[in-house]
């Protein structure tokens, strides 16, 4: 037993290890793959938060991105504040705006709670259409600098720099994650998930823990679209589009929801997939919904599922022939 | 008997034309064991609901050692101390039996919602949690998902939900609903043997005479939504009213 617990450890470990160690040894078009892809796992993992813990389903969590980004693309062009502070100020924001958002929608449950995040979602999305004076209108913000501050803190605004500080970014909220999902909180929102009536007749107020967990959830979305604005150097109202939130909600059950690894690795296989793809065919959407569907009915838990079963069986056989 | 504990007073509730709880005023004492029994439709269960929130009266009023519990949500009503089974099960199917009871004590604690750490928590609600699946006799399915437990766990469960609380009034909404004539029994055995050894303050709704009389010190009667009798097992075995009541019913 003992080996076994140990085994995901060292796994975890080593995976970090490659992380940190790939700007040595990948080329500048991974790299700004890799960033990308580092910056997506954040954001479908923010949603697992919802839909794998809470079974609060999302169709609007591109609002949070949208948000996180536009906040941090206006910050950094209208202010001198340094990276890390323009993006932890832009999710804090989206988390705070959040309370609100998710106030309203847990008027509601089940299919129209998701109905009102759309809503939500199409409303900013309007937003940034009108309000061109801080938003750009149509033409979005463009030009977003990584500004180093006061302190001179380049390091995180070069290209390496940047892909570090959102591998931090992604491994700090990723424990933070885990830490929340196991404290008496977690188990508040599991209860929720399984039975919502029967957790508030045992004495919790639902309603409040769900608001919470919206908040967080789109706080940890608006900081990896904090993290996209001057990743990318621009925001624009596909941010904020219904695509990108159906495109989430698809990575976090392709992925494994109710795991927070599992999202993490469905931005990873979705992103892969597209870039592949799209080389080959116009249609890469048609496959990857063929594939979306194959997971849906074959394999509900996901890759993270799969794999987890793979190697507890093979730990397994281990333990007998050893 | 004690004090009176949970008084109502003047309850009703009415659905358009219908009057499912009409006027109906009663109390628990603290120690007592009270049952509300009536035929189908009397108004047992919406009573249930009326006190414990999860239906709001028309009228009327519910209070709890002296303070008002009219209106406030399930949630509340539960933090005062008062902790409910539902008629249809209802559990945490995919947990084990103990993260169940474990979930139910956690909310009687005033840290249950810190977002980190938590193992002071996690140690108190396990240790009251299997203490209260000791009492129904569950400790030996404490690991089985709760969804994969016999209906007659099941239910027990769900008492012991309650009893991880603590709870200052326990109310039982037809523990035996849906068991066989043998799990009934075995049942009535274990909450009778919990009731006599915890000296509990109990409200119970039940339909099986038999259940009524082996666990109740009083009983509240109603019919078409109305007390028609409030008395002594015995009393209400013997009372002319009840009979009628009753006549030509379906029992």
């Amino acid at each position: 037993m003992r080996q076994t617990s140990l085994l995901p450890a060292l796994g975890g470990l080593a995976v970090i290890g490659l992380l940190i160690a790939a700007p040595l040894g990948l080329p500048a078009f991974a790299m700004t793959l890799l960033t990308e892809l580092l910056i997506l796992g954040l954001f479908a993992m923010s949603l697992d938060l919802m839909v794998g813990y809470t079974n609060l389903v999302s169709f609007g969590h591109a609002a949070a991105y949208g948000l996180g980004a536009y906040a941090s693309g206006y910050l950094a062009l209208n202010s001198s504040l340094p990276l890390p502070l323009v993006v932890l100020l832009a999710g804090l924001l989206t988390g705070f705006v959040a309370i609100g958002v998710g106030w309203v929608c847990t008027l509601a449950t089940g299919v129209s709670f998701s109905m009102l995040t759309l809503a939500f979602a199409q409303l900013m999305y309007a937003i940034a259409f009108k309000w061109t004076a801080v938003t750009g209108g149509s033409d979005g913000l463009a030009g977003i600098p990584r500004r180093p501050g006061p302190f001179g803190m380049t390091v995180l605004t070069t290209k390496t720099g940047f892909y570090y500080f959102a591998l931090a970014s992604l491994l700090g909220a990723y424990f933070a994650c885990r830490q929340l999902v196991s404290s008496p909180f977690g188990a508040v929102l599991r209860g929720i998930r399984e039975n919502e009536p029967k957790t508030s007749v045992l004495g919790y107020n639902t309603r409040l823990y769900k608001i919470a967990a919206v908040a967080i959830a789109y706080g940890l979305g608006g900081l990896a679209g904090a993290l996209y604005a001057p990743f990318a150097g621009f925001a624009n109202t596909e941010l904020l589009f219904w695509l990108l939130s159906g495109q989430v909600l698809i990575m976090v059950i392709v992925g494994g929801q109710g795991t927070l690894i599992g999202p993490i690795l469905g931005a990873a296989f979705f992103m892969l997939l597209e870039h592949q793809l799209s080389s080959y065919t116009e249609a890469w959407a048609l496959f990857f919904g063929l594939i979306f569907i194959a997971f849906v009915l074959f394999a509900p838990e996901g890759i993270w599922g799969l794999a987890r079963r793979a190697f507890s069986r093979a730990s397994l056989t281990e333990t007998r022939h050893g | 008997m004690g004090e009176a504990l949970l008084q109502v007073d003047g309850l009703t509730k009415r659905y358009g034309a219908l009057v499912a709880v009409d006027n109906v005023s009663m109390q628990v004492r603290k120690g007592e064991v009270r049952a509300i029994i009536g035929p189908n439709g009397a108004g047992k269960t919406t009573l249930f609901h009326l006190i414990t929130g999860v239906v709001s009266p028309t009228s009327g009023t519910v209070r709890f050692r002296g303070s008002e519990l009219t209106r406030l949500p399930p949630h509340a009503i539960c933090q005062r101390g008062l902790s409910r089974t539902f008629q249809l099960t209802s559990l945490f199917p995919r947990m084990s039996a103990r993260d169940n009871a474990m979930l139910a004590a956690q909310a009687r604690y005033p840290r249950r919602w810190a977002p980190f750490g938590g193992s002071g928590v996690f140690a108190r609600a396990r240790a009251q949690g299997e203490g209260a699946l000791e009492q129904l006799g569950l400790s030996h399915v404490a690991d089985r998902p709760a969804g994969l437990l016999s209906h007659g766990d099941q239910r027990l469960l769900e008492v012991a939900m309650a009893m991880a609380q603590d709870p200052e009034v326990l109310l039982l909404d037809e523990p035996t609903q849906g068991l066989s004539v043998e799990e009934t029994a075995q049942a009535v055995e274990t909450l009778a043997g919990l009731l006599d050894k915890a000296r509990l303050t109990v409200l119970l709704v039940e339909h099986d005479m038999e259940v009524v009389f082996r666990l109740a010190h009083r009983i509240t009667v109603l019919h078409r939504g109305g007390v028609i009798a409030d008395d002594t097992p015995t009393a209400v075995k013997v009372n002319a009213r009840v009979q009628e009541a009753y006549l030509g019913g379906i029992e």
